[in-house]
């Protein structure tokens, strides 16, 4: 298996989605599902919000800005991953690193 | 020929500053006004808002070589400081926010020179900023903005205003030019610091404009879309106040080195000293914590986010005591009006008002403590 397949590999629904939920593991000691309302339960401050985009980021080479950047798309771990799938299509699509940040 | 490095630009950046500046701070926070040329010259260059990516039209500074140059501006005038972490917080809301076109349009107007401001505070929504009252709501492909902000910092000189207004079940930002039918901006008189930093009151009386003024088209929680913007002005702010602890640091140890009473310089006179090793201290130590903070805005970490609050309350914190104590050994050499130490001395006290209060930073580092150990 080359390294090429397995970055690839990484992005799928359920690397990323256990990968989002190790890192509200870790940050909120409270173990979420992927549809866990993180906004109802009082899991996510706006501050932590802020920091699961920094995240996001970070760790899957995308930039979340505009419409994107809203917070229906941070509700819950399953939304967090199509979110992440999708912009890391869309800027595999268009063959150059993601703007932004 | 090489081209020059990033830290060489930055070196002759700093001495076009200086030159600009040409020890006239004093003069302009006693008028109460920067002089136009030279927002403009520093603005045409790009260097209010250097962090706005070379794609469109910006310098693409990181954090860490934006925080140096904020720095060093702050050193020289908190005034013109203020402005430049305006106009950069005003960017990178238009970055984060904006849609593609936005971003192009605005973004490269900011890097080209045009001037922003961006207004959160209103009469009664200060730190509780969740209380804004200010809306704007669709009028076909129209939107109309009514509302009210205080205190915007570089209001007065700015082109475009950067609102944070209520929107359908959240909250957006919109771009309004100053001169848009509606828009009166007052300037605040007499500010206690940042005397120069144009300051205004800012009316909105139904003022009607494009729908493509409105960042992204979308609403959005209050407390994200302030969250995220206010991240970038308290980085600019916390290198702001290192600025104001070198310039304190130089200005006393100058002074404490050459003058003499009792017969020997204030510096060997030990409780003048004490107030030196501070002030070095002080400087040290929010230099470090902007250093962390910047680095990890640059490698986009998710500390970044609470790595800002701590360099900017630590940096301010410092900044007030550290002007403090400068005033102290200066003594009647530092306490004219005008004088590096009496502006730092007034324009540090601010520094732990805006951009979260000194106590708005330490609910939220108690809330991390809480949350990281509770």
């Amino acid at each position: 298996m080359t390294i090429e397949s397995a970055t690839a590999s990484a992005v799928t629904t359920e690397a990323v989605t256990a990968t989002i939920a190790e890192f509200l593991k870790s940050k909120t000691k409270a173990a979420c599902a992927a549809d866990t309302d993180l906004f109802a339960g009082g899991l996510v401050s706006s501050m932590f919000a802020m920091q699961l985009v920094v995240f996001l980021e970070g760790s899957y080479d995308i930039a979340i800005v505009g419409p994107d950047l809203r917070m229906d798309n941070f509700r819950t771990i399953g939304k967090m991953t199509e979110l992440v799938l999708r912009l890391k299509d869309d800027s595999e699509a268009a063959g150059d690193p993601a703007d932004g940040i | 020929m090489t081209l020059p490095t990033g830290s060489e630009l930055l070196a002759d950046d700093v001495e076009l500053v200086r030159t600009l500046v040409d020890g006239r701070a004093g003069e302009w926070d006693l008028a109460g006004r920067l002089p136009e040329d030279v927002l403009r010259t520093l603005g045409g260059r790009g260097l209010l808002c250097t962090q706005v990516p070379r794609q469109y039209g910006g310098r693409g500074l990181s954090s860490e070589q934006t925080g140096e140059f904020t720095a060093s501006v702050g050193a020289l005038c908190s005034s013109l400081r203020s402005v430049m972490t305006s106009v950069g917080m005003a960017a990178w809301t238009i970055e984060r926010f904006g849609d593609l076109g936005q971003r192009r349009r605005y973004l490269g107007e900011l890097a080209g020179g045009r001037l922003a401001a961006v207004g959160f505070s209103e009469p009664d929504a200060g730190s509780d900023l969740a209380g804004m009252t200010t809306t704007v709501h669709d009028d076909g492909d129209h939107i109309v903005l009514s509302g009210e902000k205080v205190w915007t910092t570089a209001a007065s000189y700015a082109d475009l205003l950067v609102i944070v207004a209520r929107y359908a079940d959240g909250a957006a930002a919109v771009v309004v030019p100053s001169d848009a039918p509606g828009v009166r901006v007052t300037k605040v008189p007499d500010p206690m610091g940042c005397r120069a930093a144009g300051h205004a009151n800012i009316r909105l009386d139904g003022v009607r404009l494009p729908a493509a003024n409105l960042l992204g088209a979308t609403a959005r929680p209050v407390m994200m879309l302030v969250t995220t913007a206010l991240a970038y002005g308290r980085m600019s702010v916390a290198w702001g106040c290192v600025g104001i602890l070198r310039a304190c640091l130089e200005s006393a140890a100058a002074h404490a080195g050459t003058r003499k009473q009792f017969g020997q310089p204030l510096a060997e006179h030990q409780l003048v000293a004490r107030h030196l090793a501070e002030l070095y201290a002080a400087e040290r130590t929010s230099t470090y914590a902007c250093l962390e903070a910047s680095r990890s805005w640059d490698s986009r970490s998710p500390d970044m986010v609470l790595a800002a609050v701590l360099a900017k309350h630590v940096s301010a914190r410092h900044a007030a005591e550290g002007a403090s104590a400068a005033v102290q050994v200066l003594a009647s050499a530092g306490s004219q009006d005008g004088h590096v130490v009496a502006r730092a001395y007034r324009d540090a006290k601010m520094m732990e008002i805006i951009e979260g209060s000194t106590e708005i930073c330490q609910l939220l580092l108690a809330q991390h403590a809480v949350a990281a150990h509770g």
